[in-house]
């Protein structure tokens, strides 16, 4: 599952796979901004078949937390 | 194909793009103005670029400055360049008192929201047309599923619903009454895919951005629809499998009594298939069929049975017969005098599927699913493929062109030699200079004709319009008719006279009328033309595209001598030296009428 969201957020960001980890962030990626935050919420739901709460859309800003949250969805 | 780009994920849309090497395509501009957050689409309008062969440059306004940029002026968003500008208007931020409060207007106050509205509209429209003449997409105004006024909404003709319509179609007319601008109506994606899947209330309240990614998708679909006829990328050409797609059964085995055809089910399915065949028909796309079958037993169920919506009369040409189904879409193409990408190709059988996707990637091969009759109907109507900007009465008429086509060439088969074929064809040639009636069909010309086309530019309305009020340019057409029937308007010049010199800006002929001698007297007329308006010197350029080859001699096998041979790009000019006598038009007309 982890290495399915990091193949998400490499190809919506553009960025190569290997200079990703769970400590990606805005802070770490440049092309990372709130515009392409939007097209990887799309990705992501669309790959996990998933609807983030409205109040994780802007939470999850950081690979690990991504993880966290696609988990919730997906072991219940 | 836009067909399939259903089934492609987001993501990997965004992979392929990153991976594709764009730099070679031809750049295709986009401007979005809006007043909502929509830069999720931008993949999505990118990636149908890619698939039409352009490498798309999409260009934001500001949020909500779709006023500013327009009616203020934004050279950036809006210029000579810009191929085409979307306008997202949505009505919660353009006027929030009509799309969530219209119970609490009181009638006056309605009206005041719509004039501002409608103002609104004509300022945007008129300001964008002033910076570009590119193609304008306007996105119409949604309707709610729940109007402000409830069921009593439906009842009066002054409601939420009634007044976005009306708002909606004050829209249209601007548009039409302006060239190359076009409305986008939102309602139809809506309706495709529901309400519950066209809005994300999550992205509204977070960054005003109301819609899903389905809805995104939708619409970049119905964008395309626009976009691909603008660049000539539409397909003119629908090529039909028999058995198993156009009844079920196989005719050679089932017998004309046995194939699956009719008014019940489940040879309704086949039915109304057919009627959408024929809906395509009228509106110009040539009807062909290519089936592995013995020809006698399919002219017996076009003739015979009683159910066959489509009729012998709806189609052009036919390749009936056991050979490779690729050698055969190549014959057809080469009998309608069309190219490969611009036909669409039906069959139900993987194998012939796979070996056309494989042999003639150009041609749009399309499997028509085993045991799936019921979806036929909608996978035709959806596909998008088939979509030109106007419907002319050319188009209405092109079915019945090319049927006459194919009538000139049997009877070229009885004639004993070409000059006696042209003089039995009974040929009226007219040569006119363009009016405001024949301006669209021109513009269409440019924009559609490949082959016989010298320099390939591509013109909206607006730009032979100018040409035509231009003192330093000519624009005529030819008209042809003969024995068969009228083709309409096949042939267009545009001179453009720079001291005395005449430039052949543009020299096309339309492909159904090709190897008639029709373009040795549309030329002749035209270097009199140039004549005529004092120039001693006539240019005619040749600029190669990968389908324009026929034409490379063009010049030069009519008397015009070629200037710098041997220029890298393959850009080739000619001068034509009016002292001497144009080259004599051919005997075999039956009359040329012109006003030039």
């Amino acid at each position: 599952m982890k290495d399915r969201v990091l193949k998400i957020v490499s190809q919506v960001l553009n960025v190569p796979i290997e200079l990703l980890n769970e400590e990606s962030s805005p802070d770490t990626v440049a092309s990372w901004d709130s515009l392409k935050h939007m097209n990887l919420i799309l990705a992501l739901e669309e790959e996990f078949g998933i609807q983030f709460r409205d109040e994780q859309i802007v939470e999850i800003l950081k690979v690990g937390l991504i993880i966290e949250a696609v988990k919730e969805f997906t072991a219940a | 194909m836009a067909v399939n780009m259903g089934k492609e994920t987001y993501a990997h849309i965004q992979e392929q793009l990153n991976q594709a090497d764009l730099s070679a395509m031809p750049g295709l501009s986009l401007s979005v103005l809006r007043n909502i957050m929509i830069e999720p689409i931008e993949p999505y309008l990118r990636y149908h670029a890619y698939l039409m062969g352009y490498n798309a440059v999409v260009s934001f306004g500001e949020y909500d400055n779709i006023f500013q940029e327009a009616a203020g002026g934004d050279d950036r968003l809006l210029n000579r360049q810009t191929d085409c500008v979307l306008v997202f208007a949505y009505l919660d931020t353009l006027s929030p008192d009509l799309a969530r409060g219209f119970s609490a207007l009181n009638p006056e106050q309605a009206a005041a929201e719509v004039n501002r509205v409608q103002d609104f509209a004509e300022a945007v429209i008129r300001g964008i047309r002033a910076q570009t003449k590119g193609l304008i997409l306007w996105h119409g105004l949604e309707i709610s599923g729940h109007p402000n006024l409830g069921i009593w909404d439906s009842q009066i003709d002054t409601g939420q619903t009634a007044v976005i319509h009306r708002l909606n179609d004050f829209i249209r007319d601007l548009l039409r009454r302006e060239a190359n601008a076009c409305f986008v109506d939102m309602n139809l994606a809506l309706i495709r895919i529901g309400a519950g899947n066209f809005y994300d209330r999550r992205y509204w309240h977070i960054g005003r951005a109301p819609y899903t990614r389905e809805a995104l998708a939708e619409i970049a679909d119905e964008d395309f629809k626009f976009i691909r006829p603008l660049k000539g990328k539409n397909k003119k050409c629908l090529v039909l499998d028999c058995d198993n797609t156009l009844w079920g059964g196989i005719i050679g085995e089932d017998g004309l009594s046995g194939i699956v055809l009719g008014k019940t089910y489940p040879g309704s399915a086949y039915s109304e298939f057919q009627r959408e065949i024929v809906n395509l028909y009228h509106r110009g796309i040539i009807i062909a069929l290519c089936s592995k079958n013995n020809e006698p037993d399919v002219w017996e169920v076009f003739r015979k049975h009683p159910d066959m919506i489509l009729k012998e009369e709806h189609i052009s040409a036919v390749r009936i017969n056991w050979n490779d189904k690729a050698a055969n879409l190549r014959g057809l193409a080469s009998d309608l005098n069309i190219g490969l990408d611009s036909m669409v190709f039906l069959d139900d059988s993987e194998f012939e599927i796979n070996l056309v996707k494989k042999e003639l990637p150009e041609v749009a091969a399309i499997l028509m699913p085993k045991g799936k009759a019921v979806e036929y109907r909608q996978m035709l109507a959806s596909c998008g493929l088939f979509d030109t900007l106007t419907i002319s009465e050319e188009d209405k008429h092109r079915g019945a062109m090319y049927k006459a086509e194919a009538s000139r060439k049997s009877l070229l088969t009885q004639a004993t030699d070409m000059e006696g074929y042209y003089r039995s064809l009974e040929m009226v040639v007219v040569i006119r200079l363009a009016d405001e009636f024949s301006i669209p069909r021109i513009a269409q010309q440019t924009q559609k004709t490949n082959q016989f086309n010298l320099t390939t530019r591509r013109y909206t309305e607006a730009d032979i319009r100018s040409f035509v009020t231009h003192p330093d340019y000519d624009v005529f057409y030819l008209d042809l008719k003969d024995r068969f029937g009228g083709s309409g308007i096949v042939g267009t010049c545009i001179l453009k006279y720079e001291q005395d010199r005449a430039i052949i800006d543009t020299f096309l002929l339309s492909c159904r009328v090709l190897g008639r001698g029709v373009e040795e007297a549309f030329l002749s007329r035209a270097l009199k033309r140039a004549k005529g308006q004092g120039c001693r010197t006539t240019v005619g350029e040749y600029l190669p595209t990968a389908k324009n080859g026929q034409v490379a001699e063009f010049y030069p096998k009519h008397g015009f001598t070629e200037v710098n041979p041997g220029n890298s790009a393959g850009h080739r000019v000619f001068h034509f030296d009016l002292q001497m006598e144009p080259g004599s038009e051919p005997a075999y007309f039956k009359e040329i009428v012109s006003d030039l």
